[in-house]
């Protein structure tokens, strides 16, 4: 009876072995064949190279099977096949790009990257980069000839402790969106709006001049700026983990404007507006000014509400908002990481390429001849509003900043605490959790 | 197999079989087992190679036990429950399991990679010793596929051949469309051939270069940057000699300097320490370990009370259109958390909700959901009633109907008024049943992430605490912020402590709460 059991078993493992037969051929990948390059030489080369080769290429051993894979969400994914298929059409090697949802893309890396399994080629935010990074999962990147044709500040974005990990292809960040039939005049700086605000109200041409979401610090950031205030401070090595600035006197000179505000009435205490409720207000006409980004632009448009674009209002210096970089990255467990350079140095440096990455997309290009042809002047508006953006903060102590910093925000937007008490206790509590508690 | 050998010997006269009756019956039992084999091997199959060795071996036990339960015929009662033990083990078991693990590692952000894999990415690192040109290369390849390399400075105009193994050759001129038989590579070809090119030494030390991985067309006497040494488990840093010990999972010099990626390693009861010491848990541990009591008893409450009111007013026949409002007391359970909570909030929003405006022109003001700590709980605990009485309407419904109508007729004859019927009547025996279910509510909601992440995240926020805290947060949200907004990206080990941590306290409050019904349906005995 054992021995029936065992001769059962063991049936059955072949047969599962049977079944199971396919991937046990390793590198099964959907890869088309490499045929052999197909025309021979393009010469685009000086004409000292005038070597034809000799021999067809196909009698020697051939190289493993080369592909180059790239992850890239649906809006990115149809630009890049068109330039993989160019890409196998001068070097013969096909270009797989897989569509996923823009935030998988970094989740997924962290689990197929080590695994062997993640492409060549991601795209991605340069705020990944801290996670990505310390986790050891991208290579360092050249951006070749045309590196001096990118936006400076985007690419300092992608750089990340003195080594350069991303190509980027477009920033964005958030501007000033007003109302131009209730403002006539853009208030130059935060306490000119104060102003402003007084008489709009007072006068009863709007309801409320300015309305922001409580307690969002992505969005007071740029107050807190104009007021000479700051998150980390900013070295040659990038941002100082060491160096919170949210109590430092401009953060607090920001804060208490905010203060300022609630208090006076132009902003309403615990009114609890969120991103929705600010730009139906704005949308119809309770409210004529806000800071918004380029992605609030197709709601704004479509409303019919007349609206303009400009940058910031500063204070004691011009505001700068967070930049938001994305850009091409390359898998440090790729296999070949040289070929995804060429790609990208070759492939997606060029203006063509950037060109119908914006048309895609419509956000203001890192790549500068693409930038300066912008013809929407509400993109170029928004554009110009970040020229002096800085990039938001890759370093993972950035995740021990935004509750803190945003409940602060919201103590104030209450007015259930005093707004230097509110960033002075936010700031000691990031620096506790930087320190590691 | 011992066990098998066990029970052959004791069970020599093993019963006639039952199961194994007809030959179809057999074939079809034999080709399904094939077949879940067949998944199960292609799963280890990939598991193994994904490096995911400890549930690779759960499943390949499971589907081993599997295979011996429905092979042999002493095993036969264990047929009926074989899947579901076998899915309890996989989905359950296993994820419980591998949590307590986690929760003694440095698994996280900055320790994702295994130790080996670390090395290894470390020892891919290249470095250019100072003043050493850089080349520019032409690749020739041997029929037979081996490789050779042309390079030329473009400063200096040095020109070299270099052959893997070999010492370098001077040169002259241009790249011929030949060396020795070995066939010059188009600009084209060769980024076919990068991937070998890029594995290789050409050259004989001290003399070796290596083509880069970064730059196009260029190659230089790149070394390696770090070399492992196995026996003393070091990293040594092959430009400046310093020597990086692991501590912690990570490779870590004397000055305190630090090489990137990390590790994963056993820590030990580290994250339990952290946990323990953490100045966020003396702080305002206790009075969020307080509101989470009450958030949980009160939601178990109220929703009960409302739950079973509802469900006795339902009870009397003479109820007009009983089916309908029965149907439609159940709306608010069939809408996901996700879509009703978030309407929630815009109700109550105070400038612009509906019921906050309604409120406010009956009342003359309406109450600050979102920013007074009081009604934010207050505002939690209605949303919580809404999203959870229809679940105690149903059940305490269906309990009613079970209950035994004599009893109520005795109690008639007696005197009794319908309240000191439900009390000394319904109640005690209604709790034999729903007793336990009370206690899973309360376990339920003790971690109800989702209700206070959608409503507020917690907020409003305390005022002068040690880390970011909100006056509705309760454990498992609060212990979510401090596992996430550590300055380090995400600590899953630490994360898995607080869980397993969590786990722990329930398990004691369950405990005591089952001793509790247990004593409920005592009493309802004597009833």
């Amino acid at each position: 009876m054992r021995n029936r059991n065992i001769i059962l078993l063991s049936l059955l493992v072949v047969i599962a072995m049977a079944l199971t037969a396919c991937p046990a051929q390793p590198g099964a990948a959907p890869v088309a064949p490499t045929q052999p390059p197909a025309q021979e030489v393009v010469p685009t080369e000086a004409p000292a190279e005038e070597v034809t080769p000799t021999e067809a290429p196909a009698e020697e051993a051939a190289p493993a099977e080369v592909a180059l894979t790239i992850w890239a969400d649906d809006t990115r994914a149809p630009i890049l096949e068109e330039l993989g298929k160019q890409f196998e059409a001068q070097y013969g090697i096909p270009v797989v790009v897989t569509e996923k949802g823009f935030g998988n893309i970094r989740d997924d890396l962290k689990v197929a990257g080590p695994a062997g399994e993640g492409p060549d080629i991601i795209i991605g935010a340069h705020d990944w980069l801290g996670e990505l990074v310390e986790n050891g999962l991208l290579a360092e990147i050249e951006l070749g000839d045309a590196a001096d044709q990118f936006l400076p500040a985007a690419v300092q974005a992608f750089i990340y402790d003195g080594k350069l990990y991303g190509m980027p292809y477009a920033t964005e960040n958030v501007a000033f969106v007003y109302n131009p039939e209730i403002v006539e005049q853009v208030p130059a700086t935060w306490s000119e709006l104060t102003k402003l605000a007084a008489e709009l109200e007072s006068a009863g041409v709007v309801k409320q001049a300015y309305i922001r979401q409580e307690g969002d610090p992505y969005h007071f950031f740029p107050i807190q700026t104009a007021f000479g205030g700051y998150v980390f401070g900013l070295t040659e090595q990038g941002y100082d983990p060491t160096d919170v600035g949210i109590d430092s006197p401009g953060s607090i000179a920001a804060a208490t404007w905010l203060d300022q505000m609630y208090k006076a009435g132009h902003l309403k205490a615990g009114s609890a507006v969120d991103y929705d409720i600010m730009h139906a207000a704005f949308e119809n006409g309770d409210a004529a000014m806000l800071i918004t980004g380029p992605w609030a632009l197709p709601r704004i448009r479509e409303s019919g509400v007349p609206y303009a674009v400009t940058t910031i209002p500063g204070e004691v210096q011009p505001a700068q908002p967070f930049l938001g970089v994305q850009g091409f990255m390359i898998n440090a467990f790729s296999k070949n990481p040289l070929l995804a350079q060429t790609f990208l140095q070759e492939f997606v440096a060029t203006e063509e390429a950037m060109q119908a990455i914006f048309d895609a997309d419509p956000r203001p290009s890192a790549f500068l001849p693409v930038r300066e042809k912008i013809t929407d002047p509400d993109l170029a508006a928004f554009a110009a509003a970040g020229e002096n953006g800085l990039a938001m903060p890759a370093i993972p102590e950035m995740s021990a900043v935004w509750s803190a910093w945003g409940d602060a925000i919201v103590l104030i937007s209450q007015q259930r605490e005093a707004p230097d008490v509110a960033f002075k206790n936010a700031a000691a509590q990031i620096r506790a959790a930087i320190a590691g508690n | 197999m011992n066990s098998a050998v066990h029970v052959e010997a004791g069970g020599v006269k093993a019963p006639p079989r039952r199961s194994i009756s007809s030959p179809l019956a057999l074939l079809l039992r034999l080709a399904i087992l094939a077949l879940l084999d067949a998944g199960a091997i292609w799963l280890i199959y990939n598991l193994l190679r994904d490096g995911a060795y400890a549930l690779a071996i759960v499943i390949g036990v499971v589907t081993l036990l599997l295979n011996g339960i429905y092979l042999r015929s002493e095993l036969y009662p264990l047929q009926w429950v074989g899947p579901s033990l076998a899915l309890l083990g996989i989905f359950v078991l296993y994820p419980i399991f591998s949590t307590i693990y986690t929760a003694f590692t440095n698994y996280g952000d900055g320790h994702l990679l295994t130790k080996q894999v670390a090395i290894r990415q470390l020892e891919r690192e290249m470095y250019l010793p100072e003043g050493a040109p850089l080349f520019e290369w032409t690749a020739y390849v041997s029929p037979q596929g081996d490789y050779l390399l042309w390079l030329e400075s473009p400063e200096t105009g040095e020109k070299f051949i270099a052959r893997p193994g070999q010492p370098v050759e001077p040169a002259e001129g241009e790249p011929p469309s030949q060396i020795d038989g070995y066939r010059q590579l188009s600009r084209a070809e060769r980024l076919r051939h990068t991937q070998n090119l890029v594995a290789l030494e050409f050259g004989q030390p001290p003399q070796v270069f290596r083509v880069s991985e970064r730059q196009i067309g260029r190659a230089a006497e790149y070394e390696q940057r770090y070399t492992y040494d196995s026996a003393q488990d070091v990293m040594i840093d092959n430009a400046t000699g310093k020597i990086y010990r692991p501590v912690r999972g990570t490779f870590t010099a004397d000055d305190g300097s630090t090489l990137r990626p990390g590790f994963r390693v056993v820590i030990g009861l580290d994250n339990f320490r952290r946990l323990v010491t953490n100045p966020a848990l003396r702080g305002p541990f206790i009075s969020v370990f307080l509101w989470t009591v009450v958030f949980a008893a009160a939601s178990v409450f109220i929703t009960f009370a409302l739950g079973l009111f509802l469900a006795i007013m339902f009870d009397v026949p003479e109820m007009p259109m009983r089916k309908l409002l029965r149907s439609l007391l159940l709306i608010p359970y069939a809408i996901p958390a996700f879509i009703s909570v978030p309407i929630w909030v815009g109700l109550l929003n105070p400038q612009y909700g509906v019921v906050s405006n309604l409120i406010a022109n009956i009342f003359g003001s309406a109450p600050s959901w979102f920013s007074d700590p009081f009604w934010a709980k207050i505002g939690i605990l209605l949303i919580q009633l809404w999203l959870g009485f229809p679940y105690m309407f149903v059940i305490s419904t269906g309990a009613l109907q079970a209950l035994p109508s004599d009893v109520y007729e005795a109690a008639e004859i007696d005197g009794a008024s319908p309240i000191q019927a439900f009390w000394n009547i319904t109640l005690p025996l209604l709790m034999i049943t729903m007793g336990p279910l009370l206690v899973a509510s309360f376990a339920f909601n003790f971690n109800n992430f989702v209700v206070i992440e959608l409503f507020n995240k917690g907020g409003p926020p305390m005022s002068g605490t040690i880390s970011p805290v909100g006056h509705t947060d309760i454990l498992v949200t609060y212990t979510y912020r401090v596992a996430f907004a550590s300055g380090r990206g995400a600590d899953l080990g630490y994360a898995a402590a607080i869980t397993v941590a969590i786990f722990l306290i329930l398990v004691v409050i369950t405990y005591f709460q089952f001793r509790y019904t247990h004593m409920l349906e005592e009493r309802s005995e004597n009833v």
